[in-house]
């Protein structure tokens, strides 16, 4: 470990210590764009420093510098006293920087302890060492805590598995310094928690960790310190006991909380749909009504039951029992083509796996659902494939070079935009959004919260499930808790307290009865 | 209809347009180097000949790329031929008339479209598999049928056809136009050819966005199996007999037209044109080949080396348009 470096040039704000890796005026310039201007930080060894910002803050710039992926415009990094060059992801990899991506970039077709050597593998004689290799990483595993077979197919794991995987693989490799890039994405509130221990765990053994989120509540469970960073520019870093969520949330928009939920109020009208005890996979016994200019919130954990109760009522998948009615009158919904001509409209949960078709271009994607309509005598209208697209590139100002553009070359918050806008010439009734905004930035969340407002005027009914309980509990008419696959209670706008909703949402414990609403 | 009527393709479609402008341009510079090195090349007849040759695989290359579209692919093609052809001599030489035996093989090409598509979709079985299954049983089910030999047929009306021409053209590149013109209406101009397009980029999204992505692959099969057995017809015609064992690896030679044409093989890139060009560019380097007295074993090993330079650069090209 360094020996306690001391500072001859002005240093960015904080006491001398046990500084691990310092940046000085780094920079980052692309032909255009200026991704990131000069930085100076300093990482301490052992600590969890969270860097949060919008989508396009700089984040994965700096990023993509510090593991050797692209090169630095100008700046030094010193690391453990050193200048370095982070050249290569090589380089970094060998000096013990390491990152744990969002996604998990790993074989699912190999075993756990075939992904966890993987480039490093115990060979002997040419032949790899397969048993003894499985022995190191059920021991591994096994010390951080994980109740994983090393023998099993990557694949067979869920999601958040495999990011706890990906996870120990970084730990196996001598790691200094670990960045993990939205960790928790894609993971259970349980799985969170896991890697979270994990996190902790390395810390304790002095790794210093970066940790990148859009979830203000992770950053204050987690960090010791957080970074900010808006357009490229460093805002500044606070120690997480003398911050809170308004403060950093100003300095990374420049705007308040109340201003990103907005709600107008709107009169609520008649029922659009209800669901009458329904039951299918993942969820049973449910019951619930969304009316006219409301909007009503599923909260719970991933899992608990609310992805799989708005794809059955979509009619993604059967229903095992309960009734259905739209506009008053019993439906069988039978397929999302049933669902889609009553009036309904899903945002789902995964932009890349189901919302988008990414090599195909914006105006394709934003037309989808309604080229029936806008065919006439079996041939499209041109006009109006146009007309359509341009109108929702211009009125959800979908940051895009144009509607020829492929979905892929958007980033992730303009690529929402196209999930939800698709549906906006649809003339829906009745919009499903699962998880609007995961991985979206606060800017563009606001956006998305105005266009539920301008849904709401026209008399359109909103699903809204969500896993951030800001967001349903500042925005929901009507908030329904699920655990387990049952709805468990319903509150009002704000007749409840945030501690009350979550101890429902979790209540582990306590196992009630099933089946009141 | 105007061009200003359909801009919303614009780029992509120009872009299209000037992939197929250089394969377009490929075809020009072989048939115009062919005309120096060779004296034979340039005559009409020799010109009527390689569109004849070259027809075929043309037509079979269009359906093929409607399913190539979706992210699947048809091996079955080649043997759909063959049967058709047998299929189409039976029914003449039993008596019925041409264009009713014409008709039932069409039906039949459709039927087994229809069967793959319910291998895909209701079974789950990967296009590759079900379409090679069809492969290896329909030449076995032809070769049941005939006994393993050829059936004549007694018809010289149905072989006039594919030998004769209009206005100077030979029939046979008609029916490429007959086939083209309608696919390139619908592959970019309905609303079917969009739901292709999505389907092949992301079934999901496309599912949950109101697409009937079942009747989708269905639809793409069985125009591949209708564009099979029309091509069946026309070999019978040109052959003038059916044979089970006729047309073998010609689903090669219309998924290599298709690649050649730009197609992508993991799905949602295509056009109609590029696999027409890249049949003829295919044809011609054979008929090149005769005329040049190459080796013909030597000509197979010049068409896999040009199909890995042509699909190598224009994957260049590609990435360097990013």
């Amino acid at each position: 470990m360094t020996s306690a470096t001391q500072h001859q040039h002005p240093a960015p704000e904080l006491e001398p210590g046990k500084v691990i890796l310092e940046l000085r005026g780094l920079e980052k310039k692309y032909p255009g764009t200026h991704a990131l201007k000069p930085v100076n930080l300093a990482f301490r060894a052992g600590e969890i420093h969270a860097i949060v910002g919008e989508n396009g803050a700089g984040k994965s710039t700096l990023i993509k510098l510090l593991t050797g992926v692209m090169p630095r415009t100008s700046g030094d990094v010193i690391w453990e006293g050193e200048p370095v060059a982070l050249a290569t992801p090589h380089e970094a990899m060998a000096l013990g920087i390491n990152a744990v991506h969002q996604e998990v970039v790993l074989c699912r077709h190999l075993t756990v302890a075939a992904n966890m050597f993987l480039g490093e593998e115990n060979v002997r004689y040419g032949l790899l060492q397969q048993r003894a290799m499985v022995r190191d990483a059920q021991k591994i595993i096994n010390d951080l805590g994980f109740n994983l077979p090393a023998h099993a197919m990557l694949g067979d794991l869920t999601i958040g598995q495999q990011q706890l995987i990906a996870a120990a693989r970084a730990t196996v490799r001598g790691t200094k310094f670990l960045i993990f890039d939205e960790p928790t994405a894609y993971l259970t509130r349980k799985e969170a928690d896991q890697l979270f221990a994990l996190i902790r765990r390395l810390k304790a053994d002095g790794v210093t960790i970066i940790y990148i989120s859009h979830r203000m509540e992770e950053v204050f469970e987690l960090a010791d310190r957080v970074s900010v960073l808006r357009d490229g520019t460093y805002v500044g870093t606070r120690n997480i006991k003398e911050t809170d969520e308004a403060e950093l949330v100003r300095l990374m928009i420049n705007r308040t909380i109340e201003q990103i939920y907005h709600k107008d109020e709107f009169p609520i009208g008649k029922t659009i749909l209800e669901a009458r005890q329904l039951s299918g996979k993942g969820f049973e016994n449910v019951s619930m009504t969304v009316r006219e200019g409301e909007i009503v919130g599923l909260y719970g954990l991933i899992g608990a039951g609310r992805s799989e109760f708005v794809t059955t009522l979509y009619g993604r998948h059967a229903k095992s029992s309960g009734t259905v009615l739209w506009d008053g009158k019993e439906v069988h919904i039978r397929s999302e083509h049933d669902a889609i001509k009553l009036g309904m409209a899903l945002a789902p949960e995964s932009r890349r796996d189901q919302g988008l078709c990414l090599n195909l271009p914006v105006g394709l994607n934003l037309n989808l659902p309604i080229y029936k309509r806008i065919s006439k005598n079996l041939l499209i209208s041109g006009g109006e494939e146009t007309k359509h697209a341009e109108q929702q590139i211009a009125g959800l100002r979908i940051k895009t070079a144009g509607r020829h553009a492929l979905a892929s070359s958007l980033s992730g918050g303009n690529q929402q935009k196209i999930v939800i806008g698709k549906w906006l010439n649809h003339g829906a009734k009745l919009f499903i959004f699962d998880e609007p905004t995961v991985g979206v930035d606060v800017g563009t969340k606001a956006e998305i919260y105005r266009l539920f407002s301008t849904l709401l005027s026209q008399g359109a009914g909103i699903i809204l499930i969500s896993s951030y309980l800001p967001e349903v509990y500042e925005l929901a008419d009507t908030l329904h808790v699920f655990r387990r696959g049952k709805l468990v209670a319903t509150h009002g706008f704000h007749t409840a307290s945030h501690e009350d909703i979550l101890t429902q949402a979790l209540a582990e414990k306590q196992e009630k009865p099933g089946g009141q609403p | 209809m105007s061009t200003e009527a359909i801009p919303a393709e614009k780029p992509k479609r120009n872009y299209n347009a000037l992939f197929g402008l250089t394969l377009l341009a490929l075809l020009v510079l072989l048939w115009v180097l062919l005309s120096f090195s060779t004296s034979s090349f340039a005559t009409a007849n020799n010109i009527s000949n390689l569109l004849r040759q070259g027809s075929m695989i043309a037509i079979l290359a269009v359906g093929q790329t409607f399913v190539i579209i979706t992210g699947g692919i048809d091996l079955s093609v080649g043997a759909v031929v063959g049967f058709a052809t047998v299929t189409t001599a039976m029914l003449i030489n039993s008596g019925l008339p041409v264009f009713v035996a014409i008709l039932i093989t069409l039906l039949i090409g459709v039927a087994i479209g229809l069967f793959h598509g319910f291998g895909i979709v209701k079974m789950g079985l990967p296009p590759f598999i079900i379409t090679l299954a069809t492969l290896t049983s329909l030449r076995g089910i032809g070769l049941l049928m005939t006994n393993g030999n050829s059936i004549s047929i007694n018809n010289d009306a149905f072989q006039e056809f594919s030998r004769g021409s209009f206005v100077g053209v030979p029939n046979l590149f008609w029916m490429v136009i007959l086939v083209g013109v309608p696919a390139y209406i619908f592959l970019h101009h309905t609303r079917w050819g969009r739901y292709l397009f999505s389907v092949g980029s992301n079934a999901e999204a496309a599912r949950l966005s109101g697409v009937n992505v079942q009747r989708t692959i269905y639809m793409a099969y069985t125009l591949s199996g209708l564009c099979a057995a029309f091509v069946g017809v026309l070999l019978a015609s040109r052959i003038g007999i059916g044979n089970p064992t006729q047309a073998e690896g010609w689903e090669l030679q219309a998924i290599a037209s298709s690649v050649i044409g730009g197609t992508s093989l993991f799905g949602a890139v295509g056009s109609v044109h590029g696999p027409l060009l890249g049949a003829f560019i295919l044809a011609t380097i054979n008929n090149g080949a005769n005329l040049l007295n190459v080796n013909a074993f030597w000509q197979r090993v010049i068409t896999g080396v040009l199909i890995i330079v042509i699909v190598y650069f224009d994957g260049l090209r590609r990435r360097g348009s990013k």
